[in-house]
């Protein structure tokens, strides 16, 4: 992990600063879209906010964003471009986050990667948000030829409303890992997630996992659609820690290529007190067993980066 | 006389889904014995480590469980942990957690690792071998530094070589513990060479011996029922 304090783009509130990295380049969104008329094309319509990143050359760090809502009644709309050259391997540890719990943020962003041939990209996202924080995104995912992508997704703090959209475009011969953890705390959660195998040989994977807890209402659809002979596989598990609680999971599977071949997967259940007392008789309390099980639903601890702080991306769960 | 870590199980009649499955059990462990429970399927042997564990779908209809001269009968399972009360279970269940995370979370006590260093960095049971799986359950159990622990059919699903191994690794980590065997084939027992045998059927103990060759033959030459009518039942 790179020095705390060199976060390459740090956004806060509407502010933002950069550092260079060679062989990358980094600009505002906007800046981008005034400077280079070649990108235009990626995005809708000029950029207030938001970053640009564009590398051309393997970086040897991990590059590292934040997008931080740091004052009461914020609007962010940020609208992100990361452009991944061919033959070039980036790592991004991308971070989207409230600093304090009630700042009543409101956070609109839009993000489109997109991956040229040859090339691979691990992007760890992490978002923290506040109680009463808004927040709406939507990421395009766009691997071209031989290129993989694997795509990590957390989110420990849920706001009071979250609607995700992630759509996935996958070339010939692609490969992509996208992997979602959430643990929703009273929210209202939204999930579309869209995998579109266009190229042969492409392989999809997108997984979901969901922890519902005091009165959360979590609605996940996550749906793989073959248009050509790739392999896909979808699933999303949900645990409930609560009786208020509600998750939906849709795993679907649109199929149209005979040589195609989908699967999916889904349950959603509370811990099994089978493997409660076997904790217990490990020596857990009831309390520290579910906090133990809902630590591995979670995935892997990671160290993220938030205003210049190192923390655990656990922390707050 | 005050007992250092025995266990004492007296008149014990338990039941689960409003069916006796244990009748009238007494039984006394002392501290650093081996004693094994043999029966058929079914016969409730199970019953008895998930009764002494307190799993509470298993409910006590009489009797008392003493441990240590506590009576444990209405602790909870994690009291009973505590006292040092451990159990490797036959099928325990898998868990989306990495056994080295496990192990740093429950172990009172360090423990070598070498002998599941391939097993530290996946979830806990999921897609374990039957070797691998008692080997794990094994080494939680020895880093929680038990008093008593109970192995639920620790021979099966073992084949001679590994059951061998691992009862090697029983003997000699948990030689400070008093141990109950439960098993219905007896293949273990060479390896244990328990102080005191006992034969569970249909709930009760109906047989008990401190010379377990003499019940082992018994039963391999002629079955479980034979042990019904069998005059070589000694009362310790």
């Amino acid at each position: 992990m790179n020095d705390a304090k060199n976060v390459h783009y740090l956004q806060k509130d509407n502010d933002y600063r950069i550092i260079k990295e060679p062989g990358i380049l980094i600009l505002s969104s906007n800046e981008a879209y005034l400077t280079l008329p070649w990108c235009r094309k990626y995005f809708q319509k000029e950029p207030t906010e938001g970053y640009f990143i564009y590398i051309t050359k393997t970086p040897k760090k991990t590059l590292l964003t934040n997008t931080l809502i740091c004052s009461s009644n914020i609007v962010q709309s940020p609208t992100n471009l990361i452009i991944i050259e061919e033959n070039i391997s980036a790592k991004l540890y991308n971070t989207c986050a409230s600093t304090k719990p009630n700042l009543n943020g409101k956070h609109f962003g839009q993000t489109k990667i997109i991956v040229k041939n040859n090339a691979s990209l691990t992007l760890n996202h992490f978002q923290n948000w506040g109680k009463k924080d808004t927040v709406v995104s939507q990421t395009d995912l766009i691997l071209n030829q031989n290129s993989e992508v694997v795509f990590n997704q957390k989110c420990s703090n849920v706001p009071k409303l979250l609607k995700m959209t992630n759509r996935n475009f996958l070339a010939e011969n692609t490969s992509l890992n996208y992997l979602t953890h959430l643990l929703s705390n009273s929210g209202n959660i939204k999930i579309y997630d869209d995998t579109y195998l266009n190229g042969e040989k492409s392989k999809g994977i997108s997984r979901i996992r969901l922890i519902g807890k005091k009165n959360s209402n979590i609605y996940a659809r996550s749906r793989m659609i073959a248009n050509t002979s790739g392999t896909g596989h979808v699933d999303c598990m949900g645990l409930l820690l609560d009786q208020n609680s509600i998750i939906t999971a849709i795993p679907e599977l649109i199929n149209k290529n005979k040589e195609a071949s989908l699967t999916h997967e889904a349950s959603i259940g509370k811990i099994s007190d089978e493997i409660l007392y076997y904790l217990r008789s490990r020596g857990l309390t009831e309390d520290q067993a579910i906090d133990l099980v809902v630590n591995g639903f979670l995935g892997e601890d990671e160290k993220i980066i938030i205003d210049g702080n190192l923390v655990s991306s656990k922390e707050f769960m | 006389m005050f007992n250092l870590n025995s266990l004492d199980i007296k008149n014990l009649s338990v039941e689960i889904d409003n069916k006796i499955v244990l009748k009238n059990i007494n039984l006394t462990i002392n501290n650093g014995e081996k004693h094994v429970l043999l029966g058929p399927n079914a016969s409730g042997k199970s019953s008895l480590l998930y009764s002494l564990m307190g799993f509470p779908n298993y409910k006590i209809k009489s009797g008392t469980i003493f441990f240590n001269n506590t009576n444990i009968s209405n602790l909870t399972i994690e009291q009973r942990a505590w006292l040092g009360i451990a159990a490797i279970y036959q099928n325990p269940p898998e868990i989306s957690i990495k056994l080295s995370k496990l192990l740093s979370t429950i172990s009172k006590k360090k423990i070598n690792l070498s002998k599941i260093n391939n097993l530290l960095d996946r979830d806990v049971n999921v897609g374990f071998s039957g070797g691998e799986r008692k080997l794990s359950e094994l080494m939680q159990v020895v880093s929680l530094n038990p008093n008593f622990v109970m192995l639920d059919e620790f021979d099966a699903g073992l084949d001679v070589e590994n059951l061998k191994n691992l009862s090697f690794i029983a003997n000699q980590e948990l030689s400070n513990s008093s141990v109950l065997l439960i098993t219905h084939r007896g293949k273990a027992l060479k390896f244990f060479n328990p102080d005191f045998v006992h034969v569970l059927l249909d709930g009760k103990i109906i047989c008990s011996s401190n010379n377990w060759k003499k019940i082992w033959n018994t039963i391999k030459e002629d079955g479980y029922e034979r042990c019904k009518k069998c005059a070589l039942s000694s009362k310790r």
